[in-house]
């Protein structure tokens, strides 16, 4: 199985046949065939191999955003990405999130009155905070043009996009008075 | 900048009523949350299958002949079952729509239960993509995928229809024989006649009426589109049989189970946890296919998953119907006759066709009509080769409405009226003298948000915008017919509350959260019942996990009412809780407990109140027992009328491309009491992505020469995304009141019943040109128009 190994230092890498993707922080090693086959999608690697169960598949075709993760710091729909195309590339899922991510924390907490909550079911929430993770990190004070523009690959079947605007608004808050834009 | 609700005077709530967040807002704002594919990964289930079955390509065929041997062969395929195998063939025909989900119901007490319609798994296919004739189990879903490919079919591949109107001829392929001879669904005792209500005498009315409007309206086949698939994992590997799903009723699934597969209810485990999103899918989850994955898990002796792919949860829709209404009125707007006719499209299995059809338009008239003397309906659920329709938020409310804000606006511009002034006239309810308070309220103070009187302009004369753009203004109104004293079919509501020795609670209070935050609203009714012990919502932990073996019945999420029924039994446990708190103090502050008080969490003797306990230093005397007291009681049926709710839609279309932008939606429900107001915020803005895609972009489209169904499918099923929705005002009132503690009223379903015909409405104001085919979509304007 795939073994973990923090802070690897960057050395002459020997040619090898191993497959290493940096996943929320741990290079992991993956044998081709054994741990990921050529037509295994980086979702059902994420997912059904790892158990990082917070990306959720629910198209499976790139429509609908639940599936968004992070890699090297733009969102991306790994359901639409082949597992070994993720070789040698750092990927973020929602577990990789501090307890107190001000977007995580943004989207918990919305509840200002006229605009509902950022979530109901739930199921399509990880998918929206990745992908503001990554347009926040891109630009720190989207318009509201801005962030319908970035948000509009996602499906909220609850409706909660009013509430989710609202959430971006106040992470996008949240992050100016920590300073921090990690 | 937008403005909280107006709590009903003196109302004092703690709690209930409150701005918040949800209670599992943390957990899905991290991810933490699991669905039920999730907790069914196969690591947690070592030995786990897959299950696939056989899904017909054609819309209308019977299998000749199969076989199965080259699947068998196929290296990690552990099980191939036919129709043929004894332990299909032994099970009775069944249909997917036992209960409406308010009470739980045996095999023969199933709502429909004249329409066994549907075969567990059987050779007969009425719809592409039904599930028919084999099913596989294997070590991974491409394995199963591919031995489903094996598998040899010969067809006899029978004509098919998918029009209703079509189906209703002479000589139309027959969909279910055994049912009907002409795809008419026969009456039932449910719904009634075809005509099935007919009150005085329509015909004679409209012979004498000054004035006669008709038109028709035609509601499609939109679907849930929940992006929580329909998922299963069966361990029936012993004797006692677990099954893990995506149900949103526990205890009707147990009983669908052990009822079909003559299992004891005790042997039989329904475990559900989290759902994303139900919106009616699946009618009440009598699904076959937790029955075939039993069946393959009982074969192999593993567990087994199914789980449907976005493709095949294109497996439920709305009751598509096209209205055709008359109304026969008095020159000063009185109306004295209603007529509704629909055709129903069930498409290919009755399901709760005659909910949507029969029932609830039945409701509707018996509550709003009340005033009017002359009111015939009449019915007919055609089944053709389509996606079965079912439930779907709103049911059957949302296709009547169509019609009846249709009749509306075109009554009152018949009689230059203001449509809103119609309606205050005429509608209301039954126990009550006109005009109907919550009905004007809602009304008034949505005309005002929308900007009625200013923006509404006679039909097609306002000005263009940008050249060729013309704005109108439009609404609907709709009664909350299921309000209360529809809920005492429930039957009895369970709840348990166990007061930990440290003031700390847990709440037994089932119900499978969907989404619709009726967790926190019982959290926000126990804290608000149990605040004279110092209890707060951070004190209270809620049991997200439905299990049989271990929960309470569920109280399933329908009619919107699990938001308050189960705060209202809430109310009588904590009574029973103060009662046992103070039989604990009276040895301890020796006192009778008539003559003590308990405040903020202290008990005291009412005469000398200096003589107290803490609630803790009570209980942790002893044996640290908590107090436990588990109630059932049936929900308040005192008649009071019902509230009202209304959407009303500003919207932009563009004569030249015919496009049309809603530029502003009002949404207004009296709930009577609002029980947590984010929650009920966010089901108000969040209906309208739904009422605005089936009203604007979303269709299923079918290849008519096929009947195969071309967008099964995000890309080409449009659900409207952030971008495409507009500025929504949510406005919740407390006008109605109820029965009861609270006397509140479901409002998710009813925050988009209105929302297709407001638009309607609005686009005709603009334009000048009714279109009442949904969706509309720009060829249909440009062709309203005259211009294609």
């Amino acid at each position: 199985m795939p073994t973990s190994s923090k802070g690897t230092k960057k050395t002459v890498a020997k040619p090898s046949s191993h497959i290493k993707i940096k996943i929320n922080g741990c290079w992991h090693n993956f044998e081709p065939e054994r741990d990921i086959t050529p037509t295994m999608t980086l979702s059902y690697l994420l997912r059904e191999k790892l158990g990082y169960t917070g990306l959720k598949v629910s198209c499976d075709e790139g429509g609908c955003g639940a599936c968004t993760v992070i890699l090297d710091g733009k969102a991306i729909l790994s359901c639409m990405m082949l597992a070994v195309a993720a070789n040698g590339h750092e990927i973020l899922t929602i577990e990789g999130l501090e307890k107190n991510d001000p977007v995580v924390e943004a989207f918990a907490e919305q509840c200002e009155p006229g605009y509902g909550t950022a979530l109901q079911c739930g199921i399509c929430t990880p998918g929206f905070v990745m992908s503001t993770k990554a347009l926040l990190n891109e630009n720190p004070i989207p318009t509201m043009a801005e962030v319908k523009e970035a948000l509009s690959g996602h499906i909220c079947r609850c409706g909660c996009y009013a509430g989710i605007a609202q959430a971006v608004t106040h992470a996008s808050e949240k992050i100016a008075r920590k300073g921090d834009v990690s | 900048m937008k403005q909280p609700f107006t709590p009903r005077p003196n109302s004092n709530r703690k709690f209930v009523g409150g701005y918040r967040p949800k209670i599992d807002a943390w957990e899905k704002a991290r991810g933490k949350v699991e669905y039920v594919d999730d907790i069914t990964l196969a690591k947690r289930f070592p030995g786990m299958l897959y299950a696939k079955v056989l899904r017909s390509p054609h819309a209308h065929a019977r299998i000749k002949t199969i076989d199965v041997s080259r699947a068998q062969k196929l290296a990690g395929v552990i099980s191939v079952m036919t129709y043929k195998d004894p332990e299909f063939t032994s099970l009775r025909p069944t249909n997917a729509g036992w209960t409406d989900g308010v009470d739980t119901v045996s095999y023969d007490g199933k709502m429909w239960n004249q329409f066994n319609d549907r075969r567990v798994l059987g050779d007969y296919a009425c719809w592409v993509t039904d599930e028919v004739g084999a099913v596989v189990a294997a070590e991974s879903e491409a394995i199963a995928d591919e031995a489903i490919r094996l598998i040899d079919v010969q067809w006899e591949v029978l004509p098919f229809v998918l029009d209703p109107l079509e189906a209703m001829k002479p000589g139309a392929p027959l969909v279910h024989p055994e049912m009907t001879p002409n795809n008419v669904l026969p009456p039932e005792k449910m719904g009634g006649d075809d005509v099935f209500l007919n009150k005085g005498d329509v015909d004679a009315d409209f012979a004498k009426a000054e004035v006669i409007v008709d038109g028709t309206s035609v509601h499609h086949n939109a679907t849930q589109a929940s992006l929580d698939n329909w998922c299963c994992l069966v361990d029936w590997t012993d004797e006692k049989f677990t099954l893990y799903s995506n149900s949103f009723e526990a205890d009707q699934t147990r009983m669908h189970i052990s009822q079909m597969l003559d299992l004891p209810l005790h042997k039989v485990a329904v475990i559900s946890s989290y759902v994303g999103g139900q919106f009616g899918r699946g009618d009440t989850g009598e699904q076959p296919f937790f029955l075939f994955t039993a069946i393959l898990s009982k074969k192999t002796g593993r567990p087994v998953k199914f789980k449907h792919t976005r493709r095949e949860s294109f497996h439920d829709s709305r009751q598509p119907s096209i209205y055709y209404g008359k109304v026969g009125a008095k020159k000063d707007g009185t109306i004295t006759s209603l007529y509704f006719k629909s055709i129903g499209n069930t498409g290919a299995y009755a399901d709760h066709s005659i909910f949507a059809l029969k029932f609830a338009p039945m409701e509707i008239s018996e509550v709003s009509f009340a005033h009017i003397p002359n009111v015939k309906l009449e019915s007919y659920a055609v089944y053709t080769n389509k996606l079965p329709a079912c439930m779907m938020r709103g049911v059957g409310n949302s296709q009547f409405n169509l019609i009846f804000g249709h009749m509306v606006d075109l009554l009152a511009e018949r009689l230059d009226m203001d449509p809103i002034d119609l309606c205050i006239k005429n509608f209301g309810h039954e126990w009550e003298t006109l005009p109907d308070k919550s009905l004007t309220q809602v009304l008034k103070i949505g005309a005002q948000k929308i900007g009625w009187s200013k923006k509404r302009n006679k039909p097609g004369q306002g000005p263009f915008f940008e050249k060729t753009k013309k704005r109108g203004v439009g609404f609907s109104l709709h009664p909350a017919w299921h309000a209360e004293w529809q809920e005492v079919r429930r039957g009895r509501i369970p709840i348990s509350i166990t007061l930990n020795p440290d003031g700390t609670v847990i709440l037994d209070a089932p119900t499978v959260e969907t989404g619709t935050g009726s967790n926190t609203c019982n959290v926000l009714g126990c804290a608000e019942s149990l605040s004279f012990l110092g209890v707060t919502p951070e004190k209270i932990h809620w049991n997200h996990v439905v299990n049989t073996d271990t929960s309470l019945k569920d109280c399933v999420q329908t009619d919107s009412a699990v938001s308050y029924l189960q705060s209202e039994v809430i109310a009588t446990v904590v009574e029973e809780i103060r009662r046992e708190v103070l039989e604990r103090a009276e040895p301890v502050l020796k006192a009778k407990p008539k003559d003590m008080d308990i405040v903020d969490g202290r008990i005291f003797v009412r005469k000398k109140p200096d003589q107290g306990i803490s609630l803790k230093d009570l209980l942790f005397q002893g044996d640290l027992v908590p107090i436990v007291v588990t109630r059932n009681r049936l929900v308040n049926a005192e008649k009071t009328g019902v509230p009202y709710f209304a959407n009303f839609a500003e919207v932009e279309v563009d004569t030249d491309t015919g496009k049309v932008d809603v530029l502003h939606l009002v949404v207004i429900n009296d709930c009577g009491t609002v029980m947590f107001a984010s929650g009920a915020e966010a089901q108000q803005v969040g209906g309208q992505v739904m009422g605005l895609g089936e009203t604007l972009t979303e269709e299923i489209i079918y290849d008519e020469v096929t009947g195969v169904p071309l967008n099964f499918n995000f890309i080409d099923y449009k659900i409207p995304t952030m971008a495409d929705m507009p500025d929504i005002d949510p406005i919740l009132l407390e006008i109605w009141q109820g029965a009861g503690e609270y006397g509140a009223c479901g409002i998710g379903e009813g925050t988009l019943t209105c929302t297709p015909r407001a638009i309607m409405n609005a686009i005709y104001n603009a334009i000048g040109v009714r279109i009442n085919d949904i969706p509309i979509k720009p060829e249909k304007v440009l062709r309203a128009l005259g211009k294609v």
